[in-house]
C-alpha cells in the first residue's frame, strides 16, 4: 500500500541480516523480548541483553539517530519511574525495571526499521487466515485496513477545516462547535464509503 | 444497448416520529434502452434515489427494477457486474489510496491472476491519460484527475450500463468540458443525473423528476425547457423549499 | 408485517453480517480514533501520558456504532498502531508500547468502546428519557472500572508501582476524562439524530400494501428492525 508518506517515517531500507530475517522470527523475537522483562531478574543481564538490541539495530543500518529518536518519547517517564523506584526498592531493582522496557522498545522499533508497512499490514492481514473456518474474510479484512489508511488524511483535514470554520464564526473555544462537525463529517464519509464499495460490488459479504 | 426497466417502483422510508413513511418515489414505469439518458430535477426531488434504483444501492418498496432482466433485489450481484455507478464526490467513491490500487480492487471481482490484473489496471489507467499520476496519492490529485479516476475504475471491469450523479457538480469548467468529451466518446449506455442543462442537452432522452415522480420524459430540449418553466413557476409562486 | 415483527424481536436466529456501510463505519471510525489520537496532545500527570481527543473519539465510537462495530473499529486502530503504523498519541507505535507505562490504556480502549456501546444500544432501545444522563452514566462508567482499571493495571505491571501509587499517577486524568464524557454524550445525541438509523436498524423499506406481491421475496422484507449487534 503505497501513498501514504506521512505514515511511513519509521522504516528504514537496507539489506542487512534483520532486514532479511522473516517477518515472523522477528515478530519472536520482540516476543520474546516481552517474555524476558517478566524473566530477567538481574539488572546486568538485562543490560547486556539491550547491548545485544542496539547492537543488531546499529548493524541493522538504522543509525544511532534513529534509535535514540526510538526511546525519546520514553525518556522522561522512564526518569520519574527510575527515581521513584530507586527510592523505594533500591538501585539494582529500579535498573532492571527501567532497562526491561528499554529492551522491549528497542525490539519493537528494530522491527518496525526494518519491515517496511506494506509487509507489517500483510503480516496483519495473514493474521486472519486461520480464523477463516470461523467466518473470518481475510481480503475484507485487508480490504477494511486500506481504506482506514486511506481515510486518516481525509480526517485530519476535517479537524483543521472545522477549526478554522470555528474561528471564522468566533466560536474557537466551543468545544461542541470543534468537535460536532468533525463527527458528522466522519459519518456521513463513512457512509458514503459503504454505498461506493456497494455500488462496485465490493466489501459485501460472500454467501 | 442494455435494457432497463422500472415497472411501477416506488420507494419509501420510515421516519422517526412519523406514523407515515415519507415518499421518496412513487409508481414509477420506464423502459430505457437509449445510449444517452438524462436525469434532471430540483435537490431533493429523487433524482438520486431513482439512479440508486438502477444498481440496486436503494432497493424498490414496490415494484420492481430489472436491468437486462436481473432484478436489482434479487440478483442484486449480477446488476451490479453490468452497472457501473459514479458518484458526485470521488474522493468517497476511491477507495484505496493510489490510483493503481484501485483499478486493481475494481478487478479483483472478476480477474483471478495478479499479473494480469495489474496489466489490465495499467490498460484501464492508460485510456484516461491517467497512467503518470497511478501511484500518487489520491489526495495529490486535481478534482478533475480524481473523477477521471473514479470513472476509469468503474470502467475497468466494463459494465455495460454506466450510471452517474452529478458527476461534474464538483467540476471546473475546463474539467467540466474535459468529462464531457470523456462520456461521449464511451460506447456504455449512460444515465447520468446533472444540474448542468447543457450536459443535458447532449442526451437522447431526458426524464425531468419533480416531487418523486417523473414529471416529463421525452426529448432534451423539450424537457430542459419544462424543467426551466417548473422552476420559475415555483419561485414566483413564492414556494421556496 | 407480523412476519417481519416476529424475525425482529430481539434474538435473530442468525447474526446478520457486517456489510459494505458497516465496514466503511467500522474503517472510517478506526481512521477517526487514529486521527484524534495525532491532532494535539498535551501531557498531563505524574508519568507524562499524553492527553489527547482520544479517548474522546473512542468513547463516541462505541456510543455511535453499538458493541460489536465499536469494538471492531477500535481493535483495528489497536492492533495497526501495535504493528507499527504510527498512530497511538504522539506518533508513537509498535508492540513496545506494551512494555510501557500506557499499555493498559491502549489495551483498554477496544474493550471500552465495546462496553460503552453495549450499555448505549440498550439505554436507546429501552429508554426516551433521561438519555443524555443515562449514556453519560454509562461513558463515565466504563471510564473508571475499563480505562483507569487498566490503565492502573499497566502501570503496575510495567513501573513496578504498588496500586496506591499507580491509582494517584491516574488521578490527574479524571477531570478531562469527565469533560471528554460530557463532550462524547452531547456529541452521540447530536449524531443520532442526524443519522436516525446509525445504532438502531429500521425497516428500511416499508412495504405500504401488506398484500403486495413483492414482500414476500427476500430483500424487501429483511428484518432489520432489531438493534445492530
Amino acid at each position: 500500500m503505497r501513498g501514504h508518506g506521512f505514515l511511513l517515517a519509521n522504516y528504514v531500507p537496507g539489506t542487512s541480516l534483520v532486514h532479511r530475517m522473516p517477518l515472523w522470527l522477528k515478530f519472536l523475537l520482540v516476543l520474546a523480548c516481552g517474555m524476558a522483562s517478566f524473566l530477567i531478574v538481574d539488572w546486568r543481564l538485562a543490560a547486556a541483553a539491550l547491548a545485544v538490541l542496539c547492537g543488531l539495530f546499529l548493524l541493522s543500518g538504522a543509525g544511532p539517530t534513529r534509535l535514540f529518536r526510538a526511546v525519546r518519547p520514553l525518556l522522561p517517564i522512564l526518569l520519574v519511574i527510575g527515581a521513584f523506584q530507586w527510592w523505594q526498592l533500591g538501585g539494582p531493582v529500579a535498573a532492571r525495571i527501567v532497562l526491561n522496557i528499554l529492551l522491549c522498545v528497542v525490539a519493537a522499533s528494530l522491527l518496525t526499521a526494518t519491515t517496511p508497512l506494506h509487509r507489517l499490514l500483510d503480516g496483519v492481514v495473514s493474521l486472519a487466515r486461520p480464523f477463516r473456518r470461523f467466518g473470518a474474510d481475510p481480503e475484507r479484512f485487508a480490504l477494511t485496513i486500506a481504506i482506514m489508511l486511506r481515510s486518516i488524511p481525509f480526517i485530519a483535514g476535517a479537524f483543521s477545516d472545522v477549526r478554522d470554520s470555528a474561528r471564522a464564526r468566533g466560536l474557537e473555544r466551543n468545544p461542541r462547535a470543534l468537535v460536532l462537525p468533525v463527527f458528522i463529517t466522519t459519518v456521513a464519509y463513512a457512509r458514503h464509503t459503504g454505498e461506493a464499495l456497494a455500488a462496485r460490488g465490493l466489501g459485501e459479504p460472500e454467501d | 444497448m442494455s435494457t432497463i426497466s422500472l415497472r411501477n417502483a416506488g420507494v419509501s422510508v420510515a421516519v422517526d416520529g412519523r406514523p407515515d413513511p415519507k415518499v421518496l418515489l412513487q409508481d414509477i414505469s420506464l423502459e430505457l434502452t437509449e445510449e444517452r439518458v438524462g436525469v434532471i430535477g430540483a435537490n431533493g426531488s429523487g433524482k438520486s434515489t431513482l439512479l440508486r434504483l438502477l444498481n440496486g444501492l436503494v432497493v424498490p418498496s414496490e415494484g420492481a427494477v430489472t436491468v437486462n432482466g436481473a432484478d436489482t433485489v434479487r440478483n442484486v450481484r449480477a446488476v451490479r457486474q453490468q452497472v457501473g455507478f459514479v458518484f458526485t464526490d470521488p474522493l468517497s467513491q476511491l477507495v484505496m489510496p493510489t490510483g493503481r490500487e484501485d483499478v486493481e480492487l475494481s478487478l479483483r471481482r472478476s480477474v483471478r491472476s495478479g499479473k494480469e490484473r495489474r496489466e489490465q489496471a495499467t490498460a484501464a489507467l492508460d485510456r484516461f491519460g491517467l497512467l503518470p499520476l497511478a501511484d500518487q496519492s489520491i489526495y495529490e490529485l486535481s478534482g478533475g484527475e480524481r473523477q477521471l479516476l473514479a470513472l476509469a475504475s468503474v470502467l475497468a471491469v466494463e459494465p455495460g450500463v454506466l450510471v452517474l450523479d452529478e458527476p461534474s457538480t464538483l467540476l471546473d469548467l475546463r474539467n467540466r468540458e474535459l468529462l464531457r468529451r470523456t462520456l461521449a466518446g464511451l460506447s456504455q449506455q449512460i444515465v447520468m443525473s446533472t444540474h448542468d442543462l447543457e450536459l443535458a442537452l447532449d442526451m437522447d432522452r431526458v426524464l425531468v423528476v419533480e416531487s418523486g415522480r417523473i414529471a416529463y420524459d421525452g426529448g432534451a430540449a423539450a424537457a430542459v425547457e419544462h424543467y426551466r418553466s417548473l422552476s420559475a413557476r415555483s419561485l414566483s409562486g413564492g414556494d421556496f423549499r | 408485517m407480523t412476519q417481519t415483527h416476529a424475525a425482529g424481536t430481539l434474538k435473530p436466529a442468525k447474526r446478520r453480517r457486517w456489510n459494505a456501510t458497516d465496514l466503511g463505519l467500522i474503517a472510517v471510525f478506526a481512521a477517526l480514533v487514529a486521527a484524534s489520537a495525532l491532532v494535539a496532545a498535551i501531557p498531563v500527570g505524574g508519568l507524562g501520558v499524553p492527553i489527547t481527543l482520544q479517548t474522546l473519539a473512542v468513547m463516541l465510537t462505541g456510543l455511535a456504532l453499538g458493541p460489536g462495530r465499536a469494538f471492531a473499529a477500535v481493535g483495528l486502530y489497536t492492533l495497526l498502531g501495535l504493528a507499527g503504523l504510527p498512530i497511538f498519541s504522539g506518533g508513537r507505535s509498535g508492540l513496545g508500547i506494551l512494555a510501557g507505562p500506557s499499555a493498559g490504556y491502549i489495551i483498554a480502549f477496544p474493550l471500552a468502546a465495546a462496553a460503552v456501546g453495549w450499555l448505549a444500544a440498550v439505554v436507546i432501545r429501552r429508554t426516551v428519557k433521561f438519555r443524555a444522563v443515562l449514556l453519560f452514566v454509562s461513558a463515565m462508567a466504563t471510564s473508571i472500572v475499563l480505562v483507569h482499571g487498566l490503565g492502573i493495571a499497566g502501570m503496575m505491571v510495567n513501573a513496578k508501582l504498588d496500586f496506591s501509587k499507580a491509582f494517584l499517577a491516574d488521578l490527574p486524568f479524571y477531570p478531562g476524562d469527565i469533560i471528554k464524557n460530557v463532550l462524547a454524550v452531547t456529541v452521540a445525541i447530536a449524531l443520532h439524530k442526524a443519522f436516525p438509523d446509525l445504532l438502531v436498524r429500521r425497516v428500511r423499506q416499508l412495504p405500504q400494501k401488506a398484500a403486495a406481491p413483492r414482500a414476500a421475496t427476500p430483500g424487501t422484507t429483511t428484518p432489520e428492525a432489531s438493534a445492530q449487534q
